[in-house]
C-alpha cells in the first residue's frame, strides 16, 4: 500500500564499496591482536599463579568460552530476528533486515572459532567443565555420575556440531535467497522464506536452548535451571539489537542507506531494546526469585557463590542497575529512541552489560566454592577479566571480520523485497 | 468505493500486498450498521435464546452451590490431605489463563501494529473480563470463611491484622485485581466511542439516556482524540507487561514452594504462553458460532481466525517445548524426587489425565501446520474446544499429581473430585456464557470505531493513508 | 464547548416553544480527503474555539490542528512512581516495621515484623511482584480518568448534540465545528470559511436562550434517596454505643456453635450411654505413670512422712535446670509474685481492690523472701506449689513435677539473692552491677 511518494533507493548508496576490505582489516588486526593478548595472559597467568599452569590455562578457557558464549548469543539474536521477521511478516523492518542477515550468515565462521572450547573437554579439565573428567573432580554426591549420559565428551562434541551445522543452514538459507532476490526479484524467495521461517523458528528454540545448557550451564554441573534457555535468548537479542543499532548508525554515518534507515527504524529498534531490556529483567527476576524463595541447595549455591565476596555483590548489583535499571529509566521514553545518537550510547551501554551478564554466569567459580562447602576462595573476579576482556574483543573482532566480507559484495538492503516500499513509508504514531 | 468481492480468500499470503481485512462491500455507514443491528434488533436469533437460558440456568445451579458451600464447609468438595487445592485451584488458573488472551490482543498486538487485532478484540476484552470473574470467584470461596475474604486486603483494622507479603497467594490478589480492574478500563475506554455511536442511533429514550451515560457526552472531537489515543498507547504499554506479570504470579504460587514437579525456573514464562494459547483457544470458540449468528463475517474474516489459529500453534509449541524442557531438567537435575515425580505423571496413576493433557496441547495444535485446517471452520471449533480441555488438564495434572505424591510416601494420597466439584466447574461456565451473551446483545461487540480505521476502504482513502502500513499481517 | 442544555443529547426535543440563539456553525464532510486542507485552513485563520470531529481517529490530523501534544505520559509517569513507592511503603510498614517503635499510632496503623518461612523481615524479591501490580494499577487510574479529566469528560450536554445531522459524526461523517464564543466568530465570514473548505452543508447549531432547569421530581427523588441511604449507617452507628443483653445476631458461624459431647451428656453409641469415657481398666494413659505415685520424694515432697531438706536424686541441679526453673516461674508464678518474688506481680498490683467497691479485693501474695518462707524445706516449698495454700490454687495439672522443682530451686536462688553479700557476687557480674549503678545514680 502507499506506493505512491515512497522515498526512492535508487541513487542510494547502498554498498559499503572501499569500507569493506578496511574494516574487515582494522577488525581482525584488533580481533587477533586482542585474542593473542588473552592467550599470553592465560600462559603469564599459568607460570606465575600460585595455583599452578592448570589453572592459567582453565581460566583462558574459561573466557574463552565467554567470548563464544557473547558473540554466538548476537549473531543467534540476528538469526531468530531474520526468522522472525519472515514469521511475522513484518514489514517495517525490511530495510534493516540485511544488516542482521550479514551478522548470521557468518555462523559457520563463528563455529569453526568454537573449536577450541573442545580442548579443554577432551583434555578433561575438570576446573572448566568438571564433567569431562569425573574421577579427578571429587564429587561427593555423585551427581555427576547419573549425568554422565548427558554430559561426557563425545556426545558433547556431537551436539555442539549439529548446532553449528544447523544454525549455518538457517542462515545461509535466508542469507541465499533474500541476496537472490535483490538480482530477481522473484516473489517466489519471499514465499519460501516465509515457509521454512516457522518450523526454523522451533528449530532455533531448540538448539539455542540446549546451546545455552551445554556451553553456559554445565560449568556449574550441579546446578540446573529450566529457564536457562530463554535467559540466554534474552540476554542474546539484547546484545543483538545494539549491535544493530550500532551498524545502522555506522553505515548512515558513513553515507550509506542514507534515505533507506529513517527515524522510525531507529525509534522500532529502540523500542525492541528496550522491550528485551525489560524481558531479561522479566526472566533474571523469575530465575532468581524461583531459587531464592525455594531455597533448595542444589540451585541456591550458584546464586549463592555470586553473592559471597565483596566483588561478585558488586557484580550482581552491576547487573541489576547496568542491565535493567538505569537502560529502563533510559529508554523508556520515546525521545533517545528517535535520536541515533542518544540510542548509540543506549546500544554501546547494553553490549558492556551483556558482558557483565555472561562474566557474571562464566567467571565465578561456583564449583569451587561449592566444594569447600562456601568456604574456598572464588576465582578473583578482577583477575579474571585480564583474559576475558582481551578474548571477548578478539572472537568479536574476528568474526566482525566475517561479517563484513559477508556484507561488502551486496547491498545493504533487501532492494526488491515486496515489503521495501511498507518499511520505508511507515510512521510511529 | 473500494469493493471486495464478498466471499474473497483472504488468506493467502501474497508479499506484495497486506490482505483486506473487512471483506464486501463496506463503507463506514454499513460497517456501523452491520455491527448495530445485533443489538438493535427487536429480537436475537432463537440459538442466543436457547444459549441464555441454558447458561442462566447453570449460573443460578452455581449460586446455590456456592450457597450450599458457604453454609456447609469445603468438605463438600473432593479436597483432602494432602491434595488441598482440588478443583477450585484448578479451575481459577484456567479461568485467569482464559482472561490473557482479551489483554494480549488490546495490548501487545497494537503496539506491533498488527490491524487485524480490531476485527476481535471488542470481545477479546469482553471474554477477559467475565473470565477473571470467574477466576476470582473461586480462591473467594476457596479460603473456606468467605465472609473473611477481605482480610486479604491491607485494610486497618482493630486486630492490627495485615496481609503477610511474602506470600505468592497474596501476589495473587494484587495481580489479579489490577488485571481486572486495568482490562476493565481498556476495554471500556475502547468502548466509549461506540457507546457514542449506539446513543446516536438510539430509538428508544431510555437507550438513549443509559448509553448516553456511558458513552460520556463522547463527540468525536480531534482533540479529544488526541489525548484518547495516546491513554489508548499508554494503557497497552502497561498492559504488556501486566499480562506477563499475572499469570507469572499465578505460576509463583506454585514454582516458590519445593513440591517436585511444581518448583522449576521455567514456570513463569510457561505459564504465560499456556495462558495465551488456552485464551485464544477460547477465542476461537466463541468467535466462530458468534460470527455465524450476528453476520460478522465479513469483519472477522477467515483471516482473523487463521491468524489466531497461528498464535495457537505458536504458543502450543512453545507449551510443548516447556514440557519437554521440564522433563529433561528433572532428569538433569538428578534429584531423585524431581524425577519420580515427572515419571509418575507420564506414566502413574495419573498418566491418563498427563496424556490428555499433552495430546491437546502439544500435538493438537501441530494440525494448524496445515492451512486447509486452519481455515476449516468445523475443524478449528473442535481443535480450539481440544486445546481448552488440554489446558484444564495441565493444570490438573500440575495441582493433583504433585500434591498427591510428594516426598514422603506415608503423606500420599489420592484425589477424587465430588459431584459438587464437577457441577461448579460446569456451573462456572454457565456464569461466563451468560456474561458473554449478555454482552453480545447489547454492546457492539466489534470495535467500530477502530474497524473503520484499518478498513480498505479508509487506507485508500484516507488523509494519511500511509499512516499504519507498519503489518497488517 | 459552550453553555450545556437540560435535555441530554435528544435533539428531537429542541423546543421551539422558547427563543433559540446560534450556538455556532458546523459543515459535515462525506470523506476525510479535504480534512487536512480544512483542519490548516482554519488553524490559518486564527480561530480557536473550533474543532474536527470524526468516527475514528485520523492521524497527523491532530497536528494539522495545531493541538500540542498532551501532558498525560506525565501524568501516568508521576502516578506510576506513587504507585511503586505506595508498594515499596506498603509492604515494608505492615510487614517489616516494630511495631513497639510506633506505639503513638492508633493500633489499627501499626505494623508489625513477623517472621515468615525464614525470609528477612523485609525481603525484597519477595515485594517484587506487588510493587509492581500497583505501579501499573496506579499508571493505568491515571492514564484513563487524566484522559477523561483533559477532555472534560463526561459532559452529558452540548449544543452540538441539538444537531440532528451531527449524530452521524460517531457513524460515517465528519465534521468541522467552530464555537460561537470564539473570538473571531462571525456568521457571515465564518460560514462562508466553512463553506470553502470543502464539506457539503455548513449549518447552523441553535439553542435555546432560556436553559430548562432540572426537573422537581427528579431533586425529590434525589434527597429520598441520600436520606435512605443514611439509615442503615445511624443503625450501625447506634449500635456501636448501645449495650444490649440479648445475644449478638449470629449470622456467620464460625465454627462457634459445632455439635459435641459435653462432659454429662449421653452417648448413644457406647453400651452404657455415657459420653466421657473412663480409662480402660487395668491401663495406664501414656505419661501418666507419675499417677501410680511411687517415688514420693519427687512426687510429693517427702521423704519418710517428713518435708524433703534435699532435692529428689534424679534431678540435678544445674544452670539448665535452673534457667528452666526461671522460666516456669515466669509464666506461672510471676504474674501474682512477682517477678522479683516480693508479691507485686501484675495481677495484685493491679486488682487491689477487686476493681470494685464492697469486695474483698485480691489478696497480695506472701513475699518469697520472708523469713517464714526461707525457713520452709525444699518439699514443703514443692508442696505448696502441688497442692496450693491459702488462697492459692493447687499447680500439679499445670506445671509438671519436675518443673515443679525446677521452680522451687529457682525461689531458693531469688532468696539467696535478696540477701546475698557483696563480696559473695562474681568478680564479672559485680563490674557490670557497678557500671550499671553508676550510670543510673541509686539504682
Amino acid at each position: 500500500m502507499a506506493n505512491a511518494g515512497t522515498t526512492d533507493l535508487s541513487h542510494e548508496n547502498r554498498r559499503l564499496e572501499e569500507l569493506g576490505p578496511a574494516l574487515a582489516l582494522k577488525a581482525q588486526v584488533v580481533g587477533g591482536g586482542a585474542l593473542a593478548l588473552a592467550v599470553i595472559a592465560g600462559l603469564i597467568l599459568g607460570f606465575t599463579g600460585s595455583a599452578g599452569f592448570e589453572a592459567g590455562l582453565s581460566q583462558f578457557f574459561r573466557s574463552y568460552i565467554l567470548a563464544i558464549g557473547y558473540v554466538s548469543s548476537i549473531a543467534l539474536g540476528a538469526l531468530i530476528f531474520v526468522l522472525l521477521q519472515h514469521l511475522t511478516r513484518a514489514g517495517w523492518s525490511v530495510t534493516v533486515r540485511r544488516l542482521a542477515e550479514v551478522v548470521c550468515a557468518a555462523i559457520p565462521w563463528l563455529g569453526i572459532l568454537a573449536l577450541p572450547v573442545l580442548i579443554p573437554v577432551w583434555l578433561g579439565m575438570e576446573d572448566v567443565y568438571p564433567w569431562t573428567d569425573i574421577d579427578a573432580w571429587d564429587d561427593q554426591t555423585g551427581l555427576l555420575v547419573q549425568k554422565a549420559g548427558y554430559l561426557n565428551p563425545t556426545f558433547f562434541t556431537i551436539r555442539m556440531v549439529l548446532y553449528f551445522a544447523i544454525w549455518s543452514w538457517l542462515a545461509r538459507y535466508f542469507y541465499v535467497r533474500s541476496v537472490e532476490q535483490d538480482n530477481t526479484g522473484a516473489e517466489l524467495l519471499t514465499t519460501e522464506m516465509q515457509r521454512l521461517s516457522a518450523p526454523g523458528t522451533l528449530l532455533f528454540a531448540i538448539t539455542a536452548t540446549f546451546f545455552a545448557f551445554d556451553l553456559l550451564m554445565s560449568l556449574t554441573p550441579h546446578w540446573f535451571s529450566t529457564i536457562f534457555g530463554v535467559y540466554f535468548f534474552a540476554g542474546g537479542m539484547v546484545g543483538f539489537f545494539s549491535v544493530l543499532t550500532l551498524m545502522m548508525v555506522y553505515v548512515q554515518r558513513n553515507g550509506r542507506l542514507a534515505s533507506a534507515i529513517n527515524t522510525e527504524h531507529y525509534h522500532d529498534v529502540g523500542k525492541f531494546l528496550f522491550a528485551f531490556v525489560v524481558f531479561w529483567a522479566y526472566i533474571a527476576f523469575s530465575q532468581y526469585m524461583l531459587i531464592w524463595y525455594a531455597n533448595i541447595p542444589e540451585e541456591t549455591y550458584w546464586y549463592q557463590a555470586r553473592q559471597s565476596t565483596g566483588w561478585w555483590i558488586f557484580v550482581s548489583l552491576l547487573l541489576l542497575f547496568g542491565h535493567f535499571v538505569i537502560p529502563f529509566l533510559a529508554l523508556i521514553s520515546r525521545f533517545p529512541k528517535r535520536h541515533p545518537k542518544l540510542l548509540v550510547f543506549g546500544a554501546l551501554w547494553m553490549l558492556v552489560a551483556h558482558f557483565v551478564d555472561l562474566y557474571y554466569i562464566v567467571a565465578p567459580d561456583a564449583n569451587g566454592w561449592l566444594q569447600t562447602g562456601g568456604a574456598g576462595p572464588l576465582h578473583s573476579g578482577l583477575l579474571h577479566l585480564v583474559t576475558d576482556i582481551p578474548a571477548v574483543i578478539g572472537i568479536a573482532g574476528i568474526y566482525l571480520s566475517f561479517v563484513v566480507k559477508f556484507a561488502a559484495n551486496h547491498s545493504l538492503v533487501p532492494l526488491r523485497d515486496p515489503r521495501l516500499n511498507e518499511a520505508l513509508a511507515f510512521h510511529n504514531f | 468505493m473500494a469493493t471486495i468481492p464478498l466471499e474473497i480468500d483472504n488468506t493467502q499470503d501474497d508479499p506484495r500486498h497486506r490482505a483486506p481485512l473487512v471483506t464486501g462491500d463496506h463503507d463506514l455507514g454499513t460497517l456501523t450498521e452491520t455491527v448495530s443491528r445485533v443489538a438493535e434488533a427487536p429480537r436475537a436469533p432463537l440459538a442466543w435464546y436457547v444459549a441464555f437460558t441454558i447458561s442462566a440456568g447453570l449460573t443460578i445451579m452455581l449460586g446455590g452451590l456456592i450457597g450450599y458451600l458457604i453454609m456447609t464447609g469445603v468438605g463438600v468438595w473432593g479436597v483432602n490431605n494432602p491434595v488441598a487445592w482440588g478443583f477450585a485451584i484448578i479451575n481459577f488458573v484456567f479461568w485467569v489463563g482464559i482472561g490473557h488472551a482479551g489483554t494480549l490482543i488490546s495490548a501487545i498486538l497494537f503496539l506491533f501494529r498488527q490491524h487485524w487485532r480490531t476485527g476481535i478484540n471488542r470481545f477479546a476484552e469482553a471474554m477477559t473480563i467475565f473470565a477473571v470473574i470467574c477466576a476470582g470467584m473461586f480462591p473467594g470461596i476457596h479460603v473456606g470463611r468467605a465472609w473473611l475474604a477481605y482480610w486479604m486486603f491491607p485494610l486497618p483494622n482493630q486486630m492490627a491484622m495485615w496481609p503477610q507479603f511474602r506470600s505468592p497467594l497474596l501476589w495473587d490478589v494484587f495481580a489479579v485485581g489490577t488485571y481486572f480492574t486495568v482490562s476493565l478500563l481498556f476495554w471500556y475506554v475502547g468502548l466509549i466511542p461506540d457507546l457514542a455511536t449506539f446513543r446516536d442511533r438510539a430509538k428508544t429514550r431510555v437507550k438513549q439516556i443509559v448509553y448516553g451515560i456511558f458513552a460520556l457526552g463522547w463527540n468525536g472531537s480531534m482533540r479529544h482524540w488526541h489525548r484518547y489515543e495516546r491513554a489508548y498507547l499508554i494503557l497497552a504499554a502497561l498492559a504488556t507487561p501486566l499480562v506477563l506479570s499475572v499469570h507469572s504470579v499465578v505460576s509463583f504460587d506454585f514454582a516458590v514452594a519445593q513440591l517436585p514437579g511444581w518448583h522449576t525456573t521455567i514456570f513463569p514464562p510457561y505459564f504465560v504462553a499456556g495462558a495465551i494459547f488456552s485464551g485464544f483457544g477460547m477465542v476461537v470458540t466463541l468467535a466462530v458460532p458468534a460470527r455465524e449468528l450476528f453476520g460478522l463475517k465479513h469483519i472477522i474474516t477467515m483471516r482473523h481466525l487463521d491468524n489466531m489459529n497461528k498464535i495457537i500453534l505458536a504458543t502450543g509449541s512453545i507449551v510443548g517445548y516447556a514440557y519437554s524442557i521440564e522433563f529433561f531438567i528433572a532428569w538433569y537435575g538428578a534429584i531423585p524426587e524431581e524425577r519420580f515425580a515427572f515419571i509418575s505423571r507420564a506414566f502413574g496413576p495419573y498418566a491418563w489425565a498427563y496424556w490428555i493433557m499433552f495430546s491437546c496441547n502439544a500435538f493438537v495444535p501441530q494440525l494448524f501446520w496445515f492451512r486447509k485446517i486452519r481455515t476449516s471452520i468445523p475443524a478449528m471449533f473442535i481443535i480450539s474446544l481440544l486445546v481448552n480441555v488440554g489446558m484444564w488438564f495441565e493444570r490438573y495434572v500440575i495441582v493433583v499429581t504433585s500434591l498427591s505424591s510428594d516426598f514422603l510416601p506415608s503423606s500420599w494420597g489420592p484425589y477424587v473430585p465430588t459431584w459438587v466439584d464437577a457441577a461448579m466447574l460446569v456451573g462456572s461456565f454457565g456464569l461466563f456464557f451468560t456474561f458473554f451473551l449478555l454482552f453480545c446483545r447489547y454492546l457492539p461487540m466489534v470495535a467500530m470505531a477502530e474497524v473503520k480505521a484499518v478498513m480498505p476502504h479508509t487506507l485508500k482513502r484516507s488523509a494519511h493513508g500511509d499512516g499504519h502500513a507498519g503489518g497488517a499481517a | 464547548m459552550s453553555q450545556t442544555v437540560a435535555a441530554p443529547s435528544a435533539p428531537a426535543r429542541t423546543r421551539s416553544d422558547s427563543e433559540t440563539r446560534l450556538a455556532g456553525m458546523l459543515v459535515s464532510f462525506e470523506e476525510p480527503g479535504p480534512l487536512m486542507g480544512a483542519a490548516a485552513r482554519m488553524k490559518e485563520a486564527g480561530y480557536t474555539r473550533w474543532d474536527v470531529h470524526t468516527p475514528y481517529p485520523i492521524h497527523g490530523l491532530d497536528t494539522a490542528m495545531g493541538v500540542r501534544p498532551t501532558i498525560l505520559p506525565w501524568i501516568v509517569f508521576v502516578a506510576g512512581l506513587t504507585g511503586a513507592l505506595s508498594g515499596i511503603f506498603l509492604q515494608y510498614w505492615t510487614n517489616a516495621t516494630d511495631a513497639r517503635n510506633f506505639t503513638f499510632l492508633p493500633t489499627n496503623l501499626q505494623g508489625y515484623d513477623y517472621l515468615i518461612s525464614g525470609k528477612p523481615f523485609y525481603s525484597f524479591p519477595a515485594n517484587i511482584p506487588v510493587i509492581f501490580e500497583l505501579t501499573v494499577l496506579f499508571s493505568a487510574l491515571a492514564a484513563v480518568f487524566g484522559m477523561l479529566a483533559l477532555n472534560g469528560l463526561p459532559t452529558f450536554h452540548r449544543s452540538l448534540f441539538r444537531s440532528r445531522a451531527f449524530q452521524r459524526v460517531t457513524d460515517d461523517h465528519f465534521f468541522v465545528s467552530v464555537d460561537a464564543s470564539d473570538p473571531i466568530f462571525d456568521e457571515s465570514t465564518t460560514g462562508g470559511l466553512l463553506a470553502e473548505l470543502g464539506g457539503s452543508d455548513v449549518m447552523r447549531v441553535e439553542e435555546p436562550v432560556v436553559q430548562p432547569g432540572m426537573p422537581r421530581w427528579l431533586m425529590a427523588a434525589g434527597v429520598i434517596f441520600a436520606c435512605v441511604t443514611l439509615i442503615p449507617l445511624v443503625v450501625i452507628a447506634k449500635a456501636r454505643v448501645s449495650k444490649s443483653t440479648e445475644p449478638r445476631i449470629h449470622i456467620w458461624q464460625d465454627m462457634d456453635n459445632q455439635p459435641r459431647y459435653k462432659g454429662q451428656m449421653q452417648n448413644a453409641a457406647f453400651a452404657d450411654e455415657r459420653a466421657m469415657r473412663p480409662t480402660v481398666v487395668g491401663t495406664v494413659a501414656r505419661g501418666d505413670l507419675d499417677a501410680l505415685g511411687t517415688d514420693r520424694h519427687r512426687l510429693e515432697g517427702l521423704v519418710d512422712d517428713q518435708w524433703a531438706t534435699v532435692f529428689p536424686e534424679s534431678l540435678r541441679v544445674t544452670s539448665a535446670f535452673m534457667e528452666r526453673g526461671r522460666r516456669q516461674f515466669g509464666i506461672f508464678c510471676a504474674p501474682c509474685h512477682g517477678l522479683d518474688g516480693r508479691g507485686n506481680g501484675a495481677v495484685p498490683a493491679r486488682n487491689p481492690d477487686g476493681g470494685r467497691e464492697g469486695w474483698a479485693g485480691w489478696v497480695q501474695p506472701t513475699s518469697l523472701h520472708d523469713q517464714s518462707v526461707r525457713d520452709r524445706a525444699v518439699g514443703h516449698l514443692f508442696n505448696s506449689i502441688t497442692n496450693g495454700i491459702r488462697t492459692m490454687p493447687p499447680y500439679r495439672d499445670q506445671i509438671e513435677p519436675d518443673d515443679r522443682w525446677a521452680i522451687v530451686a529457682y525461689i531458693r536462688a531469688l532468696q539467696k539473692a535478696s540477701q546475698a553479700d557483696w563480696n559473695e557476687v562474681p568478680a564479672a557480674a559485680r563490674q557490670e552491677l557497678e557500671r550499671r549503678s553508676g550510670k543510673r545514680g541509686n539504682d
